[in-house]
């Protein structure tokens, strides 16, 4: 990858990039249960550290929580009980949660959840909606975050058009539009090989480096060994910890 | 990207659920406007009847479903021709005939020959009719061509074969494309001897035409006076339920229209409630999600207030051709016509959008992105 974009603290925009000095949030869960209608209980009070600037993996079997604990993390769901401190804030006291999302946290689905009808350019430009940014600007950004992401050339190019891994760099790009401090991914590498895998867990490292905290969920436990530290959870609950 | 560029793109990558329903809106706007430019355009070809005369204003009976339909005494005439203020009265009476399938509605006045000056005639070529002649008539210089006949021709109307004794012209396309008789022939052919359906006043000079006409309107209270066409339009009850049918119509097709703007927002909706989950999870606020639905719509209604424009322009010149309205009804597209194009589209994609808007502007983030 490269750190053209990445080292500098702004952008020829005027974007600031990801700054190693900006100070990553730390993310705290007390006592934390999600209970879902039907009585589902998804976390059943999860308390969990996790320290500015490191890459953690939450790993577990299906339906242990750890996409639920990803979703409160990321403020598109709120615990039944408990806290969810980023950066010292309670996520519950938000007066506007969506400019958390836009400014703060850098989002990776699964399935990469790109609009198929936009553009690779075009998915990466959605999150600077709103931010102050012209279209030349969103433009430039997003070209230039492709580009970091080793799709260069591929800017214009429908989702359908795009190769599996291809698309998960589109989302990779999408969730570093704004320079989150920190990264949330779902299951990032579940539907590519081993190639693709790497490429994906390289970039993540990469991010971590230039100050952010990067959370990501998986099942799978050699991508969970390329983390700093492994969160394992099991039934809603977090049932042990390993520093890698 | 823009904004709109991506509302754009949005409208241009769903095609089939786009032209829906620019359809839905351009048939409301279709509906309402052909209805509203067509029964202006009746409203003002019956209210030409009332400038033929060239009359400070025109008295008809009060409250006739039809301007046509009125019928006043000659001693009522003598009566408005007393009243302190008036000049002179001319009292015509106005017939219809077909007269062949181009002519399904031929407008006949009687008038007394005496009266034509005043009634602002020009004789342009032959004579005036006698006064009592029952086989005479004098046509307007548009009936005259297009009924392809001259002075001395023969014509047949008003149940006889008359010579047309003269052509002239009143400067009024109503007036111009009518037939005249002497006012008994027309009274005896249509059995109301003795009866007028208009009278055109003048008043004297200095005098308040209002005034006068309040004073008629005071003294003879079975009668009406018209002044201007809009008056005519509330003095003919057909023109009044015409234009409260228009109304009505109006209202059903904004809401059937909103009704299907709804049901097709909707189902967008549905098809695209992870779309929208996943705007909201990369930051956009419910505001911007909610901004991008209905600025789509607004593009889509605009889009269909233009085409529905444009088929009503088509549409209502087939039926300024049916054989029932030629001649009679001349489409006045005024601008009110536009605005109301508008306004329809508006409504629609307001009432149409108003619950889809509000079921996006609450989808949590997480549910839509777990819609299947």
């Amino acid at each position: 990858m490269s750190d053209t974009a990445r080292t500098s603290t702004s952008d020829p925009a005027g974007v600031p990039a990801l700054d190693p000095t900006s100070g990553a949030p730390s993310v705290v869960l007390e006592e934390v249960t999600r209970v879902y209608p039907g009585k589902v209980v998804a976390l059943a009070g999860v308390t969990l550290t996790i320290e500015p600037g490191t890459f953690v993996a939450v790993t577990g079997p299906s339906g242990c929580g750890k996409t639920t604990l990803l979703h409160l993390v990321a403020g598109i769901d709120t615990p039944t009980t408990g806290r969810v401190l980023v950066g010292g804030t309670d996520l519950a006291t938000l007066h506007d949660p969506s400019r958390y999302r836009r400014d703060q946290v850098g989002l990776v689905f699964q399935l990469h959840q790109l609009l198929p009808r936009l553009s690779a350019r075009a998915n990466v430009e959605l999150p600077m909606f709103g931010t102050g940014r012209s279209s030349g600007e969103r433009r430039h950004r997003a070209d230039e975050l492709l580009a970091l992401v080793d799709l260069a050339g591929r800017e214009d190019r429908l989702p359908v058009q795009l190769s599996g891994g291809e698309r998960q760099r589109v989302a990779i790009a999408r969730a570093l539009a704004n320079s989150p401090h920190l990264l949330l991914a779902d299951e990032p590498t579940g539907s590519l090989d081993s190639v693709a895998t790497n490429r994906v867990l390289d970039m993540f490292r990469e991010v971590q480096q230039h100050g952010a905290t990067v959370i990501m969920v998986t099942h799978e436990h050699d991508v969970a060994a390329r983390s700093d530290r492994v969160v394992e959870m099991c039934d809603g609950r977090v049932v042990g910890e390993t520093a890698v | 990207m823009t904004f709109g560029g991506l509302v754009a793109r949005t409208i241009l990558s769903k095609k089939a659920r786009s032209a829906g329903l620019v359809a839905a809106v351009a048939i409301a706007v279709l509906t309402v406007v052909t209805l509203a430019v067509t029964s202006s355009g009746l409203e003002s070809s019956a209210a030409q009847i009332i400038s033929v005369g060239k009359a400070d204003f025109t008295v008809v009976q009060k409250g006739v479903s039809d301007t046509l339909s009125s019928t006043i005494d000659e001693q009522e005439v003598a009566r408005i021709e007393a009243t302190p203020g008036v000049a002179s009265t001319v009292g015509v009476l106005v017939a219809t005939e077909r007269i062949n399938a181009d002519n399904p509605v031929f407008i006949e006045i009687g008038i007394p020959p005496s009266k034509l000056a005043a009634f602002g005639v020009t004789i342009l070529r032959g004579t005036a009719f006698a006064p009592d002649a029952t086989n005479q008539v004098m046509l307007g210089w548009r009936a005259a061509a297009n009924l392809n006949l001259k002075v001395g021709d023969k014509f047949k109307a008003n149940g006889a074969v008359n010579t047309v004794t003269g052509i002239y012209s009143t400067g009024n396309a109503f007036g111009d494309a009518a037939a005249m008789f002497p006012l008994p022939a027309v009274q005896g052919y249509n059995r109301v001897p003795g009866i007028v359906t208009l009278v055109f006043v003048k008043v004297a000079p200095g005098a308040s035409s209002a005034t006068v006409a309040a004073r008629v309107d005071h003294d003879m209270p079975e009668l009406t006076t018209i002044r201007t066409a809009s008056q005519f339009g509330r003095a003919d009850r057909n023109l009044i339920y015409l234009k409260a049918a228009v109304n009505g119509s109006t209202v059903l097709a904004v809401l059937i229209g909103a009704v299907i703007v709804g049901n097709t927002m909707l189902l967008s909706l549905f098809e695209r409630t992870r779309e929208f989950g996943l705007l909201r999870a990369v930051g956009w606020t419910r505001r911007r999600t909610v901004g991008m639905l209905v600025g789509e719509s607004l593009i889509l209604g605009f889009v269909g207030a233009v085409v529905g424009v444009g088929l009503s322009f088509l549409v209502t010149a087939v039926i300024e051709r049916l054989p029932a309205l030629r001649g009679i009804l001349h489409a006045q597209y005024s601008a009110s016509a536009f605005w109301r194009a508008l306004l329809t589209a508006l409504a629609m994609i307001l009432i149409g959008s108003a619950y889809p808007v509000a079921r996006a502007a609450l989808l949590s983030p997480l549910e839509a992105l777990s819609h299947e």
